[in-house]
C-alpha cells in the first residue's frame, strides 16, 4: 500500500485529423495531486473534464505528455500497467463469460502463476468481504448488476494492489442498488484501507464516499479538499454550483451603502440582504459581484420576522422536505424548509438569509472574493 | 381541456398482461401523476389515452365521450415522449411547428411563428430554433420535446418521463421550472414518472401503479403520510422509510412496541392515542411492521434516557443533509443527520424512535392499518386538496 | 523516441496496402490495356505496345453497342424502380408489424439470393415462352427484380428498425396521416440506406448474365449478353471485347463515385442487422 503523487502532469492528445485545434488544447493541464496512503480520493467533474484521462494516466493506459507520477516512492512514468501494482474496476464490468465467478476472481492470480492453494485461500478470504461467497460458482450472465460490480471489485482487490482505481463503477446500477452499493464500497475500503482513486461525475457519490475530493473542470484542478471543505468553502463559482443539490444560489448583485451598512441589492427585486461585516474591507458602494448562498441558509421568517416580504414563485412539496422558489430579477432563489406548512405560488413569505453564510464571487472570473486578513 | 376517464381498461401484449383493469378519473385542468417502478404499465396507460395502443377491454372517455375508436390524430392530445422522439431531419423550429402544419391542425405560418416563439421563450430556448436535434444536448432536446407539445392547445398533455434522461441536478432544476409553468398550461396534464420527488412536487393527485394495477390514488400528502401498504411507503421518501418488525403488547393501560436490535429485546412505550388504539384493537393487530421515516429517528453519541446502543453502519451525505445507518443486526435503521459530522464507521451510537410519528402495517398482507394523528392528517390532506 | 519506429510502421502499412490495391485492380487494368491494343499486339506484347483507339471506333461507332447499353439501362433501371416501389413498403412491414411467420418470410425473400440462377432459368424459359414474356422488357424486368429486391428489402428494413417507433407516434399525435408520416418523416430518414441499396441492386442487375442469355437475345440484348458477340466462332476480337467490357463498367463506376458518401454511410450505419 502506498500514496500517490502527481507532479505537474499534462496530457495533450495529438491530433492527426485536419481540425485546427487551439494551441493550449490540453486534456489535463498542470495537475498536482497528493494522496496519502489509505486515502479515498474522488476525481469529480462534468463529462469531458479530463478525470478519466487522469485515471488512465495513473493506470498507465495513457501516455503522459509531461510531468511525473509516483506510486509511493516509485516513479511510474515508464512502467507498463501490469508492473504498477494497481487494481482496476471499470464502469463496464467486462467479465470473462466462459468462467464462473470464482474463475473470474482468480483469473489474475492464475495468469501470474500463483499456486492453486494460495489462490483458493485468497478467493475464500475476499469472497465474504465482497458478499459474493454464495455466488462463486455462478456464471456471469446470471448475475445482477450489483453482483457483477461486486465481482468486478473483488477482481481488482484480490491482487492486493498498492492502489485501487475505480472509474464510475456505479453508473450502470439503478437508484436503489446504487445506494446500497455505495455503502458497501465505503465499508469495504474502510476495512482494507487501500489507497483509492475514484472517478465520478456525480457529486453525491463523491461527497458520500470520499475522504478528499479533487474537482476538475476543463482539465484543470479547481479545488482539492475534504467534502466539507468543498461544500462550505468553495474556491470559485464552479465548485460552489457543482457541489450540493439543489446547488448554491448564485445571484448577480450590486452592493450599496446605506447608513453605514452595506447591503446586497438585486436588479428588479426589492430583496435586500446585509453584507457580513467581515467583507467590509473588500466591498464598496456600487461594487458589483455575485452572491452565493446555499438553499439551506435561506429561511422563511415567522410572523414577527424582519425579513423582506417576497412572493413565492414555486412551491414543491417533496414529502421529506419542501422547496420554495423566489424570483429575484430573472433568477430563481431556492430555499429548503422542513416546516410542515404548505404554501401556494403567489403566497407572501418573509425571507431571511443567514448573512454570515453568504459567499462573494468575482463577476468576471467567478473566483471567490475573500475577506482580507 | 378535457376530463379524462379510464374505465376498467385492460391491455396485454402477447401473454403479458400490461394493464389489468385501470380506473382513473382525471378532472379537467388537473395535473395528474402516474407514479410507479419501471415496467409497471405507466407508459401503456398514456398510450391508451393517446390512442397509440388500443385497450382490449374497457373505455377511454374524453369529456364523457368514448374515444376508443378515434385514431391518435383526431384525439387532439399532445405528447412528450421519454426518448423525446424529435424528427431528426427537421430543425427545432420545424419540429415545434410540425403539428400546426398538419392538415388537421392547419394554422397559418404567421400564427405558427408567434406560437413557436412564445413556447420557445417559455422553455428558454429561443437561441436553438435553427439547430437540428443532433446538435442538441439531452437537456435541450428535452426542452424541445416539451416545447413541441406546448405550441398546441390540446385536450390533454401526456408527458412520459420527460425528465428521466437528465442528470440529477438538471432534472431538479427542470422540475422546478415545470412547476412554475404549470399554471400556464391551461389544460389537463397526465405525467408519468418513476421519481417520487417529481410525483410529489408536480401532482395535484398521484396514482401509484404497480404490475398493471392501481395501488393508491391521492394527493401527495395523503400518500406520503398514509401509504396504503409497505410498497408505497418505501417508494415515497429518500432515504427510504424504516420498517421495523415487532410486536404490540399491552402494558398497563396502554401499549408498548417490542422489537429486536442486535439480539437485544427492546420495548418502547406507545403514547396514548384513542383512535389509534381503537384501530389496533379492531384489527386485532399483535405482530406488526412499524414504519418510521428517517427524520423521526433521533441519535446521540453519548448514552441517554430512552436511547438504545448500537453501531454506525455508514454515514453519507445526500446533498444538503446526511444519512446515518445504524446497524441493528438483521436490518439497518436510517436516520437524518447534518453534513460534516466526524463519524467513524462502526463507532457507537445511541438511537431513539419517535413512536408518535409511526405508522403500522399488517406483517402478513403488508397493508396499512393505522398511524398516529390519522384524523388530523386526513383533515389536513383534504384541506390541501380543496385549496 | 518512438517517432522513427512509428514512421517505419506507417511506410510498411502503406506499402502492403498498395501491393494489395494493385493485385485487386489488376484485372481491370489488364482489361483497359488490352482495349488499347490491336488484335495482333494482344498476343505479342505485354506492357510495351503502340496504343490505338481503333477498337473503340469499331465498337462504339460501327456496331449497335449504344442500343445494347440502352437495353441494359431500361431493364436494370426498371427492376430497381419496381424494387423500390414494392420493396420499401415491404421492408417497413417487416420492420414494424408483427405477424405470423414474419422471420420466415423475411428469410424466404433473402433466400432468392442463395439459389443459383441456372437452377430456375430453364423452367422460367418455358413459362415465359407460354406467357409471351420471352424476349420482352417486361419479362426481363420481372426476373431482374429477383436480384435487386431481396438486397433492397434487407438493407432498408434495418433502417426502418433503427428509427424509433415513437417518432411515428409523435407524428400521429401531431395530426398526420400514415401516408404523410411515411413520406414526410420516414422516407427522408431512410434515404441514405435506400440510395446505397438501390445503387448496389442496380449494379447487380447490370451485371446479370444468365437470365438475359436464356430469356432474351434477339430483340433485346443487354450489354452482358451482347459482349459475347465479339467472340466469333472462328475469331475472337479480344480488343473489341475489352472495349465493350470497359465501357459497360463506366455507368456503374460513375454512379458509385457520385454517391460514394451515401454508399459508405448507408452500408455501414445500422444497415444489415437481424
Amino acid at each position: 500500500m502506498a500514496g500517490l503523487t502527481l507532479k505537474h502532469v499534462f496530457k495533450r492528445y495529438e491530433n492527426s485529423g485536419k481540425k485546427k485545434q487551439q494551441k493550449n488544447d490540453f486534456a489535463v493541464k498542470d495537475l498536482n495531486l497528493l494522496c496519502e496512503q489509505g486515502e479515498f480520493v474522488a476525481l469529480l467533474g462534468p463529462s469531458g473534464c479530463g478525470k478519466t484521462t487522469t485515471l488512465r494516466m495513473i493506470a498507465g493506459l495513457e501516455e503522459i505528455t509531461d510531468g511525473e507520477i509516483y506510486i509511493g516512492e516509485r516513479l511510474v512514468n515508464n512502467l507498463h500497467p501490469k508492473d504498477r501494482n494497481i487494481g482496476l474496476a471499470f464502469e463496464d464490468y467486462a467479465m470473462y463469460p466462459p468462467l464462473n465467478v470464482y474463475g473470474n476472481v482468480a483469473f489474475n492470480l492464475r495468469a501470474k502463476g500463483v499456486d492453486k492453494g494460495e489462490i483458493d485461500k485468497r478467493v475464500r478470504e475476499i469472497a465474504p468481504l465482497m458478499q459474493i461467497d454464495d455466488i462463486l460458482d455462478k456464471m456471469p450472465v446470471k448475475l445482477s448488476g450489483g453482483q457483477k460490480q461486486r465481482v468486478n471489485i473483488a477482481r481488482a482487490i484480490i491482487r492486493e494492489p498498492e492502489l485501487l482505481l475505480m472509474d464510475e463503477p456505479l453508473s450502470h446500477l439503478d437508484g436503489k442498488a446504487r445506494q446500497s452499493m455505495r455503502v458497501e464500497i465505503k465499508r469495504l475500503i474502510n476495512k482494507i484501507k487501500c489507497t483509492t482513486i475514484y472517478v465520478t461525475h456525480d457529486q453525491l457519490e463523491a461527497m458520500s464516499l470520499a475522504d478528499k475530493i479533487a474537482i476538475i473542470n476543463f482539465g484543470v484542478l479547481q479545488q482539492f479538499g475534504t467534502p466539507s471543505e468543498v461544500y462550505d468553502d468553495p474556491v470559485n463559482e464552479f465548485v460552489a454550483s457543482f457541489i450540493g443539490e439543489p446547488p448554491m444560489n448564485i445571484l448577480e448583485t450590486t452592493i450599496i451603502k446605506d447608513d453605514g451598512t452595506f447591503f446586497f441589492t438585486f436588479q428588479n427585486s426589492n430583496l435586500k440582504i446585509a453584507v457580513p461585516s467581515r467583507y467590509y474591507s473588500v466591498v464598496s458602494d456600487g461594487f458589483r459581484c455575485k452572491m452565493g448562498v446555499r438553499p439551506m441558509d435561506v429561511l422563511v421568517g415567522g410572523e414577527d420576522s424582519k425579513g423582506t416580504p417576497e412572493e413565492i414563485a414555486t412551491f414543491e412539496n417533496l414529502g421529506d422536505e419542501r422547496r420554495i422558489g423566489i424570483r429575484v430579477g430573472d433568477m430563481l432563489l431556492m430555499l429548503i424548509t422542513e416546516d410542515e406548512k404548505r404554501y401556494r405560488s403567489g403566497d407572501i413569505i418573509k425571507l431571511e438569509v443567514r448573512e454570515e453564510k453568504t459567499h462573494l464571487f468575482d463577476i468576471e472570473t467567478g473566483n471567490r472574493i475573500r475577506e482580507q486578513g | 381541456m378535457a376530463r379524462i376517464q379510464l374505465e376498467n381498461v385492460k391491455k396485454s401484449f402477447g401473454k403479458v398482461q400490461a394493464l389489468n383493469g385501470i380506473n382513473i378519473d382525471v378532472k379537467d385542468k388537473e395535473f395528474f401523476v402516474l407514479f410507479g417502478p419501471a415496467g409497471a404499465g405507466k407508459t401503456t396507460i398514456l398510450n391508451c389515452i393517446a390512442g397509440i395502443n388500443l385497450p382490449e377491454e374497457g373505455m377511454v372517455r374524453f369529456n364523457g365521450e368514448v374515444v376508443n375508436l378515434v385514431d391518435p390524430a383526431h384525439r387532439n392530445v399532445a405528447m412528450v415522449f421519454e426518448n423525446y422522439a424529435l424528427y431528426p431531419q427537421m430543425t427545432v423550429y420545424d419540429n415545434m411547428a410540425a403539428a400546426l402544419r398538419s392538415n388537421l391542425y392547419k394554422t397559418d405560418e404567421e400564427t405558427i411563428k408567434e406560437k413557436v416563439h412564445a413556447a420557445a421563450r417559455m422553455m428558454k430556448m429561443e437561441n436553438l430554433l435553427e439547430r437540428l436535434p443532433s446538435q442538441l444536448s439531452n437537456g435541450q432536446k428535452q426542452r424541445v420535446a416539451m416545447g413541441r407539445a406546448l405550441v398546441r392547445t390540446p385536450n390533454v398533455f401526456l408527458m412520459d418521463e420527460p425528465l428521466a434522461h437528465l442528470d440529477a441536478k438538471l432534472r431538479n432544476a427542470m422540475r422546478t421550472e415545470l412547476k412554475e409553468m404549470q399554471a400556464n398550461l391551461g389544460s389537463t396534464c397526465i405525467y408519468v414518472t418513476h421519481d417520487f420527488m417529481e410525483a410529489m412536487a408536480l401532482g395535484d393527485r398521484i396514482a401509484i401503479i404497480n404490475k398493471g394495477e392501481i395501488v393508491q390514488i391521492g394527493s401527495g400528502d395523503e400518500i406520503y403520510y398514509m401509504p396504503c401498504n409497505e410498497f408505497v411507503a418505501q417508494l415515497m421518501g429518500d432515504p427510504q422509510i424504516n420498517i421495523l418488525p415487532g410486536e404490540i403488547k399491552e402494558s398497563g393501560k396502554g401499549y408498548e412496541f417490542c422489537f429486536q436490535a442486535n439480539g437485544q429485546k427492546l420495548a418502547v412505550p406507545m403514547p396514548e392515542e384513542k383512535a389509534l388504539f381503537q384501530n389496533i384493537r379492531r384489527a386485532g393487530l399483535k405482530e406488526t411492521d412499524m414504519g418510521l421515516r428517517p427524520q423521526n429517528v433521533k441519535y446521540s453519541f453519548t448514552p441517554k434516557e430512552g436511547y438504545f446502543k448500537t453501531t454506525v453502519y455508514s454515514y453519507e451525505s445526500i446533498g444538503n443533509k446526511s444519512v446515518i445507518m445504524a446497524d441493528c443486526g438483521d436490518y439497518q435503521l436510517r436516520m437524518i443527520a447534518p453534513n460534516g459530522l466526524k463519524i467513524q464507521i462502526d463507532q457507537e451510537i445511541y438511537v431513539s424512535l419517535e413512536v408518535d410519528h409511526s405508522m403500522f402495517f399488517d406483517p402478513q398482507t403488508k397493508e396499512y392499518v393505522s398511524r398516529y394523528d390519522e384524523e388530523s392528517i386526513r383533515a389536513f390532506a383534504v384541506e390541501q386538496e380543496v385549496r | 523516441m518512438n517517432n522513427g519506429k512509428k514512421r517505419l510502421g506507417y511506410a510498411v502499412q502503406n506499402l502492403l496496402l498498395i501491393i494489395y490495391a494493385v493485385f485487386a485492380l489488376f484485372p481491370l487494368i489488364w482489361m483497359f490495356i488490352i482495349s488499347l491494343k490491336s488484335d495482333t499486339q494482344v498476343f505479342t506484347t505485354t506492357f510495351v505496345f503502340t496504343p490505338t483507339l481503333s477498337n473503340y471506333k469499331e465498337v462504339l461507332l460501327r456496331s449497335d453497342y449504344v442500343s445494347y447499353m440502352i437495353d441494359s439501362l431500361i431493364i436494370s433501371g426498371g427492376a430497381v424502380i419496381v424494387s423500390v416501389i414494392v420493396g420499401v413498403p415491404a421492408a417497413y412491414a417487416l420492420a414494424r408489424y408483427n405477424f405470423h411467420r414474419k422471420e420466415d418470410l423475411a428469410f424466404q425473400i433473402l433466400s432468392f439470393k442463395f439459389a443459383p440462377e441456372i437452377l430456375v432459368v430453364l423452367p422460367l424459359f418455358m413459362i415465359y415462352q407460354k406467357l409471351g414474356l420471352y424476349d420482352s422488357y417486361l419479362g426481363l424486368i420481372w426476373v431482374y427484380q429477383l436480384i435487386s429486391m431481396p438486397l433492397l428489402i434487407w438493407v432498408v428494413r434495418g433502417y426502418f428498425e433503427d428509427i424509433s417507433v415513437e417518432i411515428e407516434y409523435a407524428a400521429q399525435v401531431d395530426g398526420y396521416t400514415w401516408y404523410q408520416i411515411f413520406f414526410k418523416m420516414l422516407v427522408p430518414l431512410i434515404k441514405p440506406g435506400l440510395v446505397s441499396a438501390a445503387l448496389l441492386a442496380f449494379i447487380f442487375a447490370w451485371n446479370s448474365f444468365t437470365f438475359p442469355l436464356i430469356l432474351a437475345g434477339r430483340e433485346i440484348q443487354p450489354i452482358t449478353v451482347a459482349i459475347t458477340k465479339y467472340l466469333g466462332t472462328d475469331t475472337a476480337h479480344y480488343g473489341q471485347l475489352a472495349v465493350a467490357a470497359t465501357v459497360s463498367a463506366v455507368p456503374a463506376m460513375i454512379f458509385a463515385l457520385c454517391i460514394q458518401k451515401h454508399l459508405v454511410r448507408g452500408l455501414s450505419f445500422g444497415a444489415v442487422k437481424g
